[in-house]
């Protein structure tokens, strides 16, 4: 097992390697000359040859791109055009406030969707069921900076109970995460509902029925021990979405994540940074992917042979 | 007291969908003694399978819905009983092997796991306990004890099958329902399985339901055999009483429609036309319009099971006292 995990690791280097070139190639393909955002607006143009001269702006692009990486792996990709700042240390300082937000979205989520998931498929096609999907299409047609000022409008403003917007504590994530948290609930509900369906109905629920199991010990243990492989699957995906920000909540709440950062900076041109940024995403989408493919070994035992076969 | 394990007494079972009332099974009587073996033989939506799930008081519901008749095990009437002490007769009391072990097992619990629960469910609370009675019922049917670790994923089809079984009888039950439980395997395996079922229940002191639609199966596990048709039964007895003197036209079809070693070469000889469609039963005999002795009485009225000779027949054609079936003059 300790082999699959470390060779699953391995594999995640031709990937971020694929996915970085992608995006360092397209973003010399943005246009805009970086030489001269550094020089300034009224530096000569000997003066913008010699910062691009400096800077290696002149080399063709793979090899920037090599460059580029060898410094990353030495955890240097630069410096903000636009704060002077080191990109990687930037984006570091802005990585807890996002962590905070997606883990918090994410288990707002989780703790709404499945109950209700489950709930939806044992009253199938019942106004309870209804009810549950009703809700549902609501939270995946509800937009997030919709919902964030109403209720910003409500819970703060009227009520008073949490602050408007900022990082202050728990307290100030409650709002920012019940509107991530509601869209990525709406989907984990659906997908838990419909494997739930497909799960109860199989041979081995009636015979953990037919040994007397109560329906709880059915619907718990059984139904939803075989349901989770695509329940885990959503959750992931989401879980690696919101990690790489949402841009309009955290706009909304003023929070002070990674998507903002991302927003601000290519709003100023500062190419290392949004470069730098969307990379560090990127690889973070990669390493939640692959935990999701070690914990899938963990809750399906045949799954969890064929890597040991294999490995 | 009475000595019987199990009495179904009129019952009647619906699956009632959009599209009509599915009529399953239709006023139905059967009896099961201490240690005997009744086979139930029929075709495919003949009812044997709602029959066996109405004992557990599983019929899928919706749309299944139990109409009437009362199902006394061991003295009480299951289909009174509230939900939660029906969850203490099931695995307990009566006990269920199904048809397909491939899709029967929890393919996330190992084996171990899966007959411990059992055990747990009805009394035992140490687990290691329930864990060691699990390793023994899997040397009772032939499964080392070292393997109770195992995935289902792990087994042959003829293995998962043991373990069903081992789940079924690692709570002492009194009634065994055994819905087709080779008819998902190799000829060879099928042998083996039936061997054990017969072993264990002499051990066990068992008494059982076995479902099926092969005669052959029946003949060499059964006491009693009981044929289902259009969700009655049409002909009960001993099974000498219903393979050497057969009564019933539907019984008899089902005999010529076998295979004979001694017959080489020869044609077989089916059922004509299909079973009516249960959402649409004639008024008269079910078996009637596929039936070779048919007159016209047999399609006023459903005929009642009576003793005609030396056992139960539902067959109108005995109302003459010279009528013969084929197979016997």
């Amino acid at each position: 097992m300790i082999r699959f995990i470390i060779q699953r690791l391995l594999q995640l280097i031709p990937a971020i390697l694929i996915s970085s070139f992608i995006i360092f190639f397209a973003m010399n393909l943005t246009g805009g000359d970086p030489a001269m955002i550094i020089a300034g607006d009224k530096a000569s143009a000997e003066r913008i040859e010699q910062v691009r001269e400096e800077y290696g702006f002149n080399d063709p692009v793979p090899v920037q791109y090599i460059r580029y990486m060898a410094g990353l792996v030495r955890g240097d990709m630069g410096i903000s055009y636009v704060t002077n700042k080191d990109v990687f240390k930037s984006f570091m300082a802005r990585l807890p406030a996002t962590m905070e937000l997606a883990f918090a979205s994410v288990f707002f989520a989780v703790l709404l969707s499945i109950p209700l998931g489950i709930y939806t498929a044992i009253n199938q096609n019942t106004w309870k069921d209804n009810l549950g999907m009703v809700f549902a299409l609501f939270g995946v047609s509800m937009p997030n900076f919709w919902l964030g000022l109403i209720l910003i409008l409500f819970f703060s403003l009227r009520l008073g109970w949490f602050p408007s917007g900022g990082r202050s504590g728990i307290i100030s994530v409650v709002l920012p995460a019940a509107t991530v948290g509601l869209g990525l609930a709406a989907l984990i509900t659906r997908t838990t509902r419909s494997a739930m369906l497909d799960v109860i109905r199989q041979d081995y629920i009636r015979t953990a029925k037919a040994k007397g199991a109560s329906d709880r010990a059915v619907i718990y243990k059984h139904a939803l021990g075989n349901a989770l492989i695509p329940i885990i699957t959503v959750i992931g995906l989401q879980l690696a979405n919101v990690l790489t920000g949402s841009v309009l909540a955290e706009s909304v709440f003023a929070w002070p994540g990674i998507a903002r950062l991302i927003f601000d900076h290519i709003s100023k041109r500062d190419t290392p940074m949004v470069t730098g940024s969307i990379i560090l995403c990127s690889i973070m989408m990669c390493l939640v992917n692959t935990v999701v493919d070690i914990i899938y070994a963990f809750v399906d035992p045949r799954i969890k042979a064929q890597y040991v076969r294999k490995g | 007291m009475t000595e019987n394990i199990l009495e179904i007494r009129d019952l009647v079972v619906h699956y009632e969908t959009d599209e009509g009332c599915v009529q399953a099974v239709n006023n139905i009587n059967v009896i099961i003694g201490k240690k005997t073996i009744l086979g139930l033989v029929g075709e495919t939506g003949a009812g044997k399978t709602t029959t066996a799930l109405s004992i557990l008081n599983l019929v899928p519901n919706p749309p299944g819905i139990i109409k009437s008749g009362s199902i006394i095990l061991n003295g009480v009437d299951v289909l009174k009983l509230p939900p939660k002490k029906m969850e203490e007769v099931r695995g307990n009391d009566v006990a269920m092997i199904f048809q397909d072990p491939m899709t029967a097992l929890n393919p996330v619990m190992t084996i171990g796991e899966q007959i411990a629960e059992s055990v747990m469910i009805h009394g035992e609370r140490s687990k290691e306990k329930a864990l060691n009675r699990a390793r023994e019922m899997l040397e009772q049917v032939g499964i080392p004890a070292s393997r109770s670790g195992d995935y289902p994923h792990q087994l042959s089809g003829g293995m998962r099958q043991r373990v069903v079984i081992a789940i079924a009888l690692a709570c002492n039950p009194k009634l065994l329902i055994a819905d087709e439980p080779t008819t998902a395997l190799d000829v060879t395996i099928q042998a083996q399985i039936l061997e054990l079922i017969k072993e264990l229940n002499r051990k066990f002191d068992t008494s059982m339901l076995l479902i099926t639609h092969d005669l052959g199966v029946i003949a060499d596990v059964c006491d009693r055999v009981a044929v289902m048709y259009a969700g009655r039964i049409v002909e009960e007895g001993t099974l000498e009483e219903v393979f050497n003197d057969t009564l019933h036209p539907y019984t008899e079809g089902l005999f010529n429609s076998l295979p004979n070693l001694r017959k080489r070469g020869e044609e077989l000889v089916p059922i004509k036309g299909m079973m009516p469609d249960p959402m649409n039963l004639p008024k008269g005999c079910a078996f009637a319009p596929r039936c070779p002795y048919t007159i016209d009485e047999c399609t006023e009225a459903v005929p009642e099971l009576k003793k005609i000779g030396s056992h139960l027949v539902a067959c109108r054609r005995y109302e003459d006292k010279n009528f013969r079936l084929r197979r016997n003059s």
